[in-house]
């Protein structure tokens, strides 16, 4: 790739004329006209090369966004059997949180059909987090309810697992909770928090890495 | 015997002191000529006020506080005294020899402790008081009173111009005598004693300089009135004068005021971040856009510093190709504003270096409108990139063409949780305004993305969805999981090119 740059470099020095060129475009007669055409062109065509990538290069499934950015952590049996969730961290501290696939709530028939954030001692959905220093956020502990996801036969609460500042819910949840089913490592994801650096050290401890959390739940 | 009367003997003992008495009274003619209220005259009144003479040991002229003497305390507390205007001139053309400065013109600018006004106009009042019926008096009040600045700078300016080969004029290039007194309020002390003569690095230097200005640039050209006094602060009819045992404390400074370069820019890299990035010691990736064009410009300046302004900027692993952003390089007390010719090689310099990292288009010297060129990239404008996509199943034809059909869509971006730490969670509209697919021969899944976005807009997050919170994203548009592999902006839109 970079190869590739030093050749063209020197060119586009000398296409820097044009950009002038152009601005005298109805003073000029047709031949001038014609190499400023073909100037800009030319610049254009440079400009290409540098945008198509070398295939060969590419990976057939690169990493997802999320692979990318965020480590991936689990709690298993978070408080109850079968409540498996996700944890999300980004490098900048703020942590996504989510039901994990092995979740109990995927395993009833009919489905996951309603998610309630009204829990605990108020609506979580209610709330607005205002300003670069996130004020009203609500601070929770890892413990506290963050919603309620009601299958057909039963319903599983969801905690926050990691102690910190509730930022959002995912409201998208209220009226479209199949999101749960279709991705629920993605859009279906439950909340955003941010933790202070201290509290995050310690329940880092008690969680499982993504290569833990594979061989407990025997997935491939 | 009035207090005013001791002040008065105190003028008729040096030609200082009656000098500033005239120039008060409002002379046309500066110290150094003949007034035309003739010396006797002085002498005589000043007597028949005081009926007395004393012999008072002092140095300095009470009211111009030794300035319009030529004596002054320097930086290392020598007292000095110059025979005449042409030695300043002389001190001051050695400091700009010794700082190296290249210049076509210069500016005079004299700064004097507000002291020296408030005594001018007690001395002013105190005379009206006691003279008012006096015809000459009544002449002379009709003209102004000459202020000390204009005295010095008059004296000063010739052999200066002389000295340096060069007029004065309204320039970049600034020689300021800063006077101070430590009678003084504390806070004009305070300032002025931070200055150093030379390296003037930082911007708080040269800010106090600008601001002492302000503050001294009010003259004694009124007789004091209720105005006056709630502008001195303090009460204006103070009689008498203070006699002073010391004179002023002088700095000669001479700076150029900011230069400014301007420009486009291209980043050829992806591990390169457009201003010094440093996180715990340690550098994010491998070079700056800034330090790349500041570290090439400021020598070819000898500037002490610079700061580097863009139209807007984008992330360390984003290119900047195509027309390039346009940038603003603040040069503080350049020695030299760098020719056309100059200008150029810095630019083929730049685009020459042998890493090829960054580019540079364009590159002038600019005066203030730089700034306005800055502003107009920046919010309201349109930015176009290209995007390498990949989505979860093969692209259609079918999707290509329903992608080229969105014009001006409107969608809504929450605040990127990568920046949701230090941002504030918002929900922000924006706009794209159009689209292009541009299929990559040996790929079904991997394609090219062209678009064309309001300014603020989040392309990263427009492609991967962000968790859902930016609707529509390319991925809920085509019903399928896409990623955002590399990014490059191929143009910055500005009106006035």
């Amino acid at each position: 790739m970079s190869d590739v740059m030093v050749d063209h470099t020197q060119k586009l020095e000398e296409t820097a004329v044009p950009n002038n060129l152009e601005q005298q475009d109805k003073q000029d007669e047709e031949q001038p006209q014609q190499s400023v055409q073909e100037n800009a062109e030319y610049e254009d065509e440079e400009l290409h090369k540098h945008l198509v990538p070398d295939i060969i290069q590419l990976p057939l499934i690169p990493p997802s966004a999320v692979e990318f950015n965020f480590a991936s952590y689990f709690a298993p049996d978070f408080m109850k059997p079968g409540n498996d969730q996700y944890v999300y961290r980004h490098a900048n501290g703020l942590c996504v949180v989510g039901l994990a696939s092995t979740h109990l709530a995927f395993k009833d028939k009919g489905g996951i059909t309603a998610v309630d954030f009204n829990v605990g001692k108020s609506d979580r959905s209610g709330m607005k987090v205002t300003g670069k220093r996130k004020k009203n956020a609500q601070h929770f502990e890892s413990n506290t309810a963050l919603c309620k996801v009601c299958t057909n036969g039963d319903s599983y609460i969801v905690r926050c697992c990691v102690k910190g500042s509730l930022l959002e819910v995912n409201e998208r949840l209220i009226k479209q909770p199949e999101l749960l089913h279709s991705s629920a490592d993605r859009e279906g994801y439950i909340a955003i928090i941010m933790p202070k650096p201290a509290d995050w050290l310690k329940v880092k401890a008690s969680l499982l890495s993504l290569e833990e959390f594979k061989k407990l739940r025997v997935l491939c | 015997m009035t207090p005013f009367g001791h002040c008065l003997i105190m003028s008729s003992r040096t030609f200082c002191l009656s000098g500033c008495v005239l120039r008060i009274l409002g002379t046309e003619d500066h110290i150094y000529c003949h007034s035309s209220f003739s010396q006797s005259m002085l002498c005589s009144v000043l007597e028949e006020v005081t009926g007395f003479k004393s012999e008072c040991d002092f140095q300095f002229c009470s009211v111009c506080l030794g300035v319009l003497q030529l004596i002054y305390r320097d930086d290392k507390e020598t007292l000095v005294k110059m025979e005449s205007p042409n030695d300043m001139a002389l001190v001051i053309a050695e400091l700009v020899k010794k700082e190296g400065h290249q210049i076509d013109g210069f500016s005079l600018e004299v700064s004097i402790p507000q002291f020296i006004l408030e005594n001018e106009s007690s001395l002013l009042s105190g005379m009206k008081k006691r003279y008012e019926s006096e015809p000459w008096l009544q002449e002379r009040l009709l003209s102004k009173c000459v202020s000390v600045k204009d005295v010095l700078k008059f004296a000063i300016t010739k052999p200066l111009e002389t000295l340096l080969d060069t007029k004065a004029s309204a320039s970049s290039f600034r020689i300021r005598l800063a006077y101070t007194h430590k009678m003084a309020f504390g806070n004009s002390v305070e300032r002025n004693q931070g200055f150093k003569r030379r390296k003037i690095g930082t911007e708080n230097g040269l800010q106090n300089v600008n601001d002492e200005s302000v503050v001294a640039n009010k003259d004694c050209s009124d007789y004091p009135t209720n105005e006056t006094i709630a502008v001195t602060g303090r009460s204006s009819l103070k009689v008498p004068i203070d006699k002073v045992s010391e004179p002023c404390h002088l700095v000669y400074l001479c700076y150029r005021t900011h230069i400014y370069l301007c420009g486009r820019y291209l980043k050829y890299s992806r591990n390169v971040s457009q201003t010094r990035w440093i996180i715990d010691e340690e550098r994010m990736g491998e070079a700056s856009v800034e330090e790349i064009i500041g570290s090439n410009i400021l020598p070819m300046c000898r500037g002490d510093n610079y700061k580097f302004h863009a139209a807007g900027r984008e992330d360390i692993d984003v290119r900047m190709l195509g027309s390039g952003r346009p940038f603003l390089l603040e040069i503080q007390n350049a020695r030299q504003v760098p020719s056309e010719e100059t200008v150029k090689e810095i630019e083929s310099k730049i685009n020459g270096l042998e890493n090829k990292l960054v580019g540079v288009k364009n590159l002038q010297v600019v005066g203030s409108q730089g700034w306005t060129l800055m502003r107009e990239g920046e919010a309201e404008k349109q930015k176009q990139y290209c995007a390498l996509v990949w989505i979860s199943r093969p692209l259609e034809d079918e999707d290509v063409c329903s992608i080229s059909l969105l014009n001006d869509m409107q969608i809504l971006q929450k605040t990127p949780i990568r920046v949701l730490h230090r941002r504030s969670p918002l929900e922000r509209k924006k706009i794209i305004y159009w689209m292009k697919i541009e299929r990559i021969a040996e790929s079904s899944q991997y394609f090219l993305l062209h678009l064309c976005t309001q300014a603020g807009t989040y392309i990263k997050e427009f492609v991967h969805g962000d968790f859902g919170r930016t609707q529509p994203s390319i991925g809920s548009i085509l019903g399928c999981r896409a990623e955002i592999l590399q990014l490059d902006v191929t143009d910055v839109k500005m009106d006035s090119e």
